[in-house]
């Protein structure tokens, strides 16, 4: 039975994995990649950028919009501050005289209400936010933009990856974003996308007004938004080469509290907008991604609790083998023979999944532009990923269970 | 190129396709595997029964042991110990109720007795020759808790004395010749039970207690397994 349930897990991944693939080398994924950035007709946007407590960060976020390469009269900033405690607001008011930039103060009412807020100040025909602990490359709101050209898209995504990763914590999520950037890219060419991340993803104003806003969203406002756009029939678009660079948490714990918001956030907000789930009108995103997502989950957990009682079982049955047999018997050098060869199928399958994955990332580093060699990242990611992720996991499953409502950080 | 103009649910049968052939050829191959390790098994089977074969008839032809020829450890006992530890590798992965492996294990305790009684006739007519046997009986149908634990003292034993010669049997083995073994012996349960140069020894199971019923002032120490 868990047998069983190995293979199911194995299947369903190696498939996701060859879909992937397959729609990466598609023509319409192809066409994506080489869009030419907007150089004329430019629109008016605004960028959004809610802080909360974000004294340390927010200069860099806001010197990375001033230097976005877009003509000054068509841009402007709207920096909301969401009843900060720390020294945001004195940050802020430093900018209050920049002719781009708007600063509101407010009390807080969580990042959808300070989007909403900012919103509600703006004409311009195009609305992004940016979390302010994310930064942005010049290049990318006119990457951002030209995939605006279809009236059915209603939101674009950028290509996320974490700025200056140093530690093995950063390094492993650097891997791990690095594969988001190719899967965003991949499943926003079958419009398969349920969330538009914080950082940098731009809206179709007209769309977001006449759909009412940003909604707490179980404080994933910007997944309930994806599957509201989805529910709706519109399309949400990702530019590839947009580059916006995020800080990633520095240590497990923090790791663990905002994947938690994250995981929750996901199965809340699956469940609230389930008439999507295996609805063929919702098309590669209702068959394919939402269930997938949720059997992740779900296989997840269950390989862990598998992991730790085959692993217990095994260390006890070792333990009591090795009776009084000194141990450096038990270290002898291994057999060097083929027939002794540990080759099982879900060995061999598991090798081709960390492939696939790695194959992956590797997409996610060619597309998005980034210059740095990603093999130790990649090793990181793949020896400490798969200790710390249950976690999360388990958590949120248990906080959904529980009905808790998880801290922002 | 494959998904170049397909739509996305060309992509994702193309795609079920791939993984169903990626399933298929691994499954295939780790099965081929498999069958490899058996005819490995049923390979160094035939050259034990060719080496027993071959010693019996000298037996035969000289009318006597053929003493000169013979020096313990050197003939059947180094490939007896390697085709028992690729045995219980092979019945660890492909299950002890496998029809092959149960064919090959009941083919191997067939050896083993009559390497046993060869060494044995052997050691009668040579003076040369002082052979210290250990016949060890287990069962791995989950009625013997202790048997993972001898065995594995034994599979030590026999690294630190490689003149030692261990006969590992399967208890509930169905082979006619295993059942006389057993009654002959006087074998009973309690299981792991053990005949150490003629005398029945049962439910003994750490190292501690198997190692002062060897006669070691007979045995030689490997310096390897020495290190402690």
């Amino acid at each position: 039975m868990t047998e069983a349930a190995l293979y199911v897990t194995l299947f369903l991944a190696l498939y996701f994995q060859t879909f992937a693939l397959l729609t990466f080398l598609s023509k319409d994924a192809r066409q994506r990649r080489t869009k030419v950035r907007l150089e004329s007709d430019f629109p008016r946007v605004a960028v959004i950028v809610p802080c909360w407590n974000e004294e340390t960060t927010i200069r860099g976020t806001v010197e990375s919009l001033l230097a976005l390469d877009y003509p000054r009269e068509k841009l402007e900033l709207i920096l909301v501050n969401d009843g900060s405690t720390d020294n945001t607001a004195r940050v802020l008011n430093e900018y209050r005289a920049h002719p781009m930039i708007s600063v509101i103060h407010k009390q807080n009412g969580g990042k959808h209400s300070a989007v909403n807020l900012g919103a509600a100040r703006t004409r311009a025909e195009f609305i992004g936010c940016l979390d302010a602990d994310s930064f942005v490359h010049p290049g990318a709101l006119k990457e951002v933009l030209a995939h605006f050209d279809d009236p059915r898209v209603a939101s674009v995504t950028a290509s996320m990856t974490v700025h200056e990763p140093r530690t093995i914590l950063e390094r492993m999520q650097y891997a791990e974003y690095l594969a988001g950037v190719a899967l965003r890219h991949i499943l926003a060419t079958v419009n398969g996308l349920y969330v538009t991340p914080g950082p940098f993803s731009f809206y179709r104003a007209s769309i977001i007004r006449k759909l009412g806003g940003f909604r707490h969203g179980h404080q994933t406002e910007d997944m309930e938004m994806a599957m509201r756009l989805q529910r709706h029939g519109y399309r949400i678009e990702n530019a590839p080469r947009a580059q916006v660079f995020t800080k990633a948490p520095k240590t497990v714990w923090k790791l663990v509290k905002q994947r938690t918001r994250w995981t929750s956030g996901f199965i809340r907000n699956a469940y609230d907008y389930r008439d999507l789930m295996f609805n063929h009108n919702y098309g590669v995103l209702g068959l394919l991604v939402l269930p997938l997502g949720v059997l992740a989950l779900i296989s997840a957990m269950g390989l862990t609790v598998l992991a730790i009682t085959d692993t217990s079982r095994m260390v006890a049955t070792a333990l009591r083998t090795q009776g009084d047999v000194p141990w450096s018997f038990a270290f002898s050098a291994p057999r060097m023979d083929w027939f002794y060869a540990p080759i099982t199928e879900a060995l061999v399958l598991s090798i081709v999944g960390i492939a696939t994955v790695t194959a992956i990332m590797y997409i996610g580093k060619a597309i998005s532009g980034a210059q740095k060699p990603i093999a130790q990242d990649i090793l990181w990611y793949l020896a400490c990923y798969s200790l710390v992720a249950p976690i999360w996991v388990f958590r949120s499953a248990a906080y959904v269970a529980l009905g808790v409502r998880n801290a922002w950080r | 190129m494959p998904g170049a103009n397909m739509t996305p649910f060309q992509n994702a049968l193309a795609a079920l396709g791939i993984t169903v052939a990626l399933f298929g050829t691994v499954v295939f191959a780790v099965d081929y595997l498999n069958e490899q390790r058996i005819a490995e098994l049923s390979r160094i089977e035939d050259t034990i029964t060719i080496d027993t074969l071959s010693l019996e008839t000298q037996f035969d032809l000289l009318a006597e042991a053929p003493c000169r020829e013979v020096s313990e450890g050197s003939v059947l006992s180094g490939e007896l110990n390697d085709l028992a530890a690729r045995l219980s590798y092979a019945e660890e992965r492909l299950g002890a109720d496998n029809e092959e492996v149960t064919k090959l294990k009941e083919r191997y305790t067939l050896l083993e007795i009559k390497d046993y009684l060869l060494m044995k006739r052997l050691a009668k007519e040579c003076t040369n020759l002082k052979p210290v046997f250990v016949l060890y009986f287990y069962s791995n149908k989950g009625d013997c808790p202790g048997c993972a634990e001898a065995g594995y003292a034994l599979s030590y034993l026999r690294e630190k004395y490689p003149e030692l010669r261990v006969y590992a049997f399967d208890y509930n083995l169905d082979l006619g010749a295993l059942k006389t073994l057993r009654s002959v012996l006087r074998i009973t349960e309690p299981l792991p039970a053990f005949v150490i140069n003629g005398k029945n020894y049962s439910g003994i199971t750490s190292l501690g207690d198997l190692e002062p019923l060897l006669p070691t002032d007979l045995l030689a120490t490997s310096t390897d397994a020495r290190r402690r």
